[in-house]
Order: structure tokens, then C-alpha cells, then sequence
């Protein structure tokens, strides 16, 4: 059974309709990208699955459990969202980390509220162990008691990444995580990330980096005007795009 | 004499002070109240869009218009677009003007009647001051909070609260060194404060320099404050 199932999303804004029946599946332990131009719907369909947007038509499952469907109003309520989207964690394209937190207290601080909340199942101590741990794995150990504006734009998206981890969500979503970087540092985020694909984490990444999109993910999907133009293997995608606008846009991509 | 004058004007700024504190005590917790009220998007009347949208129409006006921001705002407008002398004078006077029914009557209604002036002149013109400080948090910062799980409780508190302070700490600090001089308006409904005092000498003792004394007090009050601004700003200095 997939992990998540995601079928027929509309979404609207106003009269701009900017999703139409979106439909795919993916997999426990699979990486899937999904590439397209600005404008295409991409970060829109990201945002409706972690519930920042809410989408007019469609239905998304989790573990073959329902969890949005917008034909049922019972699943839009507040706090049933709160628990929801805790399956998902994002991956912002400028890291929106909280900036009079450290990056351990960024890692730690919903983790310890979500705690506190079900009746403190996790002691303070044994959260922020978790989140050193999580930092370490990230490569800053040494940077835990740094504030945000004290660390390079690589090392922050790095604590934006621990901190989405942090809730142990079942998908973690990438919206152009290196858009917002200088060349030069977005080599150390893509490792990262590559190091994440590697130990199975199920990941849904919005990128426009071709060649770490084929080398990552087990499947790919090509966006243009808010529908699905093509979906399937990185390599056939990528290097042999059947589709017409996928050849373009992948042309267009080669001369730049 | 100068002892005399200096104890007389210390009365005064006794009434300026215990003014001062009140108003901030009331007025800034009022403040983010309806700042907050500025911002609701209520909109009752939104089901008169159900179906089809007629932009320009009465219809589409009502559905999006939002009362409670809309009245907030009116009463802002007025509050701030009147002086605070007059509003005194309504306040203090016009109950027993208009109704026959002079409710401060009191032993400390003056000074009553002058606070309530003062904290509803001043959380209008903090409101302000906090929604810019609110609306200048980015979006996105919310939107981490929602995707970790974070109830709007827990976003305002322990994200935008903080940043917002730091924000607003620079144009309140404006405004609260407003409010010290302001207290100078309590005079029109003969409450002694510091200007009151020093110009009482001018009547008894035919001598003006007590008036021009009183800059002194108004100087050292505010210098404390600028001292404390500052500090604060520098304490919240640890993160952009």
C-alpha cells in the first residue's frame, strides 16, 4: 500500500485555476521529485499537502487513511488539521527559521510543546538530546547555541531540515530548498538530502536542480500549467522525455 | 524659597507620574486588543457570494466587509483625529453637561476620568504601533509555526510576540516620551500636575522661574526613560 495517495486535487485562486486533477502515489522509503517552470502549480500542490492551502476538489490518504477530503467539511476543522498535517513536514525555499531561537531551541521548541500538550511524554532533556543529535547528523554539532543570523544560508536551511525531522513526520517536503542559496552552498544541502534518500526517508522534493532531481529520485513528475505532464522514472523523464513540453522545458533548461 | 518650590513641584510630579503609569499599565494591553480588533477578518455577510461573484456591486461590498475592523478602525480614526484636550473635556465634563449626572464626583475623580482619557488616546495610537509590528513579522514565520504542528495560540506567543516587541520597541519609545509631556493636559481639568504647580507660584509670589524649573523634572523623567529604551533594545539585540 502507498504511503501517501494523492487523487484528483483542484485548486483555485479566484478565477486563476492553478491545480487541475492532480492524481499520483508514493511509496514508504521513495524520493520523489517534481520539477516544472515558476507558475507551473508545484509549490501550490506542496503547500496543499501540508495544509497552507486548502484544496477545492480531491482527496489526500496517508497509510490508506483519508485525511483530507474536500467534499467532507469535518476534515477542515483546526485542530483536526493540527494532528494531520504532522504527518508532513516542509522544507521551506528561504529555511523561515524562527530568529530569537538558537538552532537547537529551532529544532526542539515544537517537539517540546507537542509534549507538554499530551502530558510531557518526552522529559526537556531527552528532547534536546534528540535535537543535538539531529543537528549532528546535519553536520553542525559545533553550531547548536548559534542564532540564525549567525550561520550561512546552507547551514540554516541544514537547521530548517533538523527541525522539520524533529516531529518525525511520515513525508518530508522540500520546496526548492537551495532556490534561496548561493552556488557555492548548495552543494552542502543537496548532500544532505542525498545522505536522507539514502537512509529511506520518503520525501516529496520541489526542485529545479535536473541532475540531483534524476540521480535522487526514484520517481519524477513534470509540471506545467497545473496539470501532471509526465511521471515516472527519473531517467526516462529526465534524459527521455516522451512529452512534447517536457522536451521544451528540459531544453530550455540545458541552455541556461 | 527654592525648597518650598522644589517639594510643590515634586506634589505635581507626583500627579504626573501616578498618570503616566496608569495610562501605560491599561493602555498597553488595550492596545493589542484592538489592534487585534483592526485586523479581524470576520466577514457575516460572506454567504452572499455563495454562487457567482458581481465585482463593483452592493452584494459583493457586503459580503466582503468586516465590521469589527471596520468599527475598530472608525473609532481609531476619531481617537486620533481629535486633540486629547478635547476628549478630556468631553470625558470629564460632558457627563454632567449633557446628562445632569456628574459621575465623577468623587474624591478621586478628576484623576479617574483623566485616566480613562488617556488610556483610550494611547492604546488607539499603540494599536497602530502593534499591527505594523504584527504585519511586519513575515508570513512565513506563521506558516513554520502551522506546518510544526503549532496552535495560533502557540504561534503568537512563542514566535511573533517577541519579534514583534523588538519591532515596536523604537516607535513606542517615541510615543511614550509623548505621554510624559502629555500629562501636562491633565491641567485643563484642574488636576495639579507639574505645570499646574509651577505656574501656581506666578498667582502667590508674582515669580516665574518655578514654570521654567519644571523643564528640569520633565528632563530627568525622560532621560530615565531613554536610559531603560535603550537598555531594552540592546537586551533584544541578540537576534535579527
Amino acid at each position: 500500500m502507498s504511503i501517501l495517495e494523492v487523487s484528483h486535487i483542484e485548486k483555485h485562486f479566484g478565477a486563476t485555476q492553478v491545480l487541475t486533477d492532480i492524481s499520483f502515489s508514493l511509496e514508504k522509503g521513495q524520493a520523489l521529485s517534481i520539477i516544472g517552470s515558476s507558475g507551473s502549480g508545484k509549490t501550490t500542490l506542496l503547500r496543499c499537502l501540508n495544509f497552507l492551502e486548502t484544496p477545492d476538489r480531491g482527496t489526500i490518504s496517508v497509510n490508506g487513511t483519508p485525511i483530507f477530503d474536500a467534499a467532507d467539511s469535518t476534515t477542515k476543522s483546526e485542530a483536526e488539521i493540527r494532528q494531520k498535517r504532522l504527518h508532513f513536514g516542509l522544507v521551506f525555499q528561504n529555511f523561515n527559521l524562527f530568529p530569537q531561537y538558537t538552532a537547537l531551541q529551532n529544532v526542539t521548541l515544537a517537539r517540546e510543546l507537542l509534549s507538554k500538550e499530551q502530558g510531557g511524554g518526552e522529559t526537556k532533556a531527552e528532547i534536546e538530546t534528540a535535537g543535538r543529535e539531529l543537528l549532528a547528523q546535519m553536520g553542525l554539532a559545533d553550531r547548536a547555541d548559534h542564532y540564525p543570523h549567525q550561520l550561512s544560508g546552507g547551514q540554516q536551511q541544514r537547521v530548517a531540515i533538523a527541525r522539520a525531522l524533529a516531529l518525525q513526520p511520515d513525508i518530508l517536503c522540500f520546496d526548492e530548498p537551495t532556490s534561496a542559496l548561493d552556488p557555492e552552498l548548495t552543494g552542502e544541502v543537496l548532500k544532505v538530502i542525498r545522505s536522507l534518500a539514502e537512509k529511506k526517508t520518503t520525501m516529496i522534493i520541489v526542485t529545479h536542480e535536473m541532475a540531483f532531481a534524476r540521480d535522487v529520485a526514484d520517481q519524477v513528475i513534470f509540471m506545467d500549467g497545473g496539470v501532471i505532464v509526465e511521471q515516472g522514472d527519473p531517467h526516462q523523464v529526465i534524459d527521455h522525455p516522451r512529452e512534447e513540453r517536457t522536451k521544451q522545458f528540459l531544453s530550455r533548461y540545458a541552455e541556461n | 524659597m527654592f525648597w518650598t518650590v522644589t517639594l510643590s513641584l515634586l506634589k505635581g510630579l507626583g500627579a504626573a507620574t501616578q498618570l503616566f503609569f496608569l495610562t501605560l499599565l491599561f493602555a498597553l494591553p488595550l492596545g493589542l486588543v484592538i489592534a487585534f480588533g483592526s485586523m479581524n477578518k470576520w466577514q457575516p455577510f460572506r454567504f452572499l457570494l455563495y454562487g457567482q461573484e458581481h465585482p463593483g456591486s452592493v452584494t459583493s461590498w457586503l459580503a466582503g466587509w468586516r465590521p469589527i475592523s471596520w468599527i475598530t478602525n472608525v473609532v481609531v480614526w476619531i481617537i486620533r483625529g481629535t486633540p486629547l484636550m478635547l476628549q478630556l473635556i468631553i470625558i470629564f465634563y460632558g457627563p454632567g453637561l449633557w446628562f445632569d449626572n456628574n459621575i465623577w464626583a468623587f474624591s478621586s475623580g478628576r484623576m479617574f476620568a483623566c485616566t480613562l482619557a488617556f488610556v483610550i488616546n494611547y492604546a488607539c495610537y499603540f494599536s497602530v504601533i502593534y499591527r505594523g509590528g504584527i504585519e511586519g513579522v513575515p508570513v512565513g514565520q506563521r506558516e513554520a509555526g502551522e506546518v510544526l504542528g503549532m496552535t495560533r495560540r502557540q504561534i503568537f506567543f512563542k514566535i511573533t510576540l517577541l519579534q514583534m516587541v523588538k519591532r515596536v520597541v523604537p516607535p513606542m519609545s517615541n510615543e511614550i516620551i509623548t505621554l510624559v509631556k502629555d500629562t501636562s493636559l491633565a491641567r485643563i481639568i484642574a488636576i495639579t500636575e507639574l505645570i499646574k504647580a509651577g505656574e501656581a507660584f506666578m498667582k502667590s509670589d508674582g515669580i516665574t522661574w518655578p514654570l521654567f524649573y519644571t523643564a528640569v523634572y520633565y528632563l530627568l523623567f525622560v532621560g530615565i526613560l531613554t536610559i531603560l529604551f535603550n537598555r531594552l533594545e540592546r537586551k533584544l539585540s541578540y537576534f535579527r
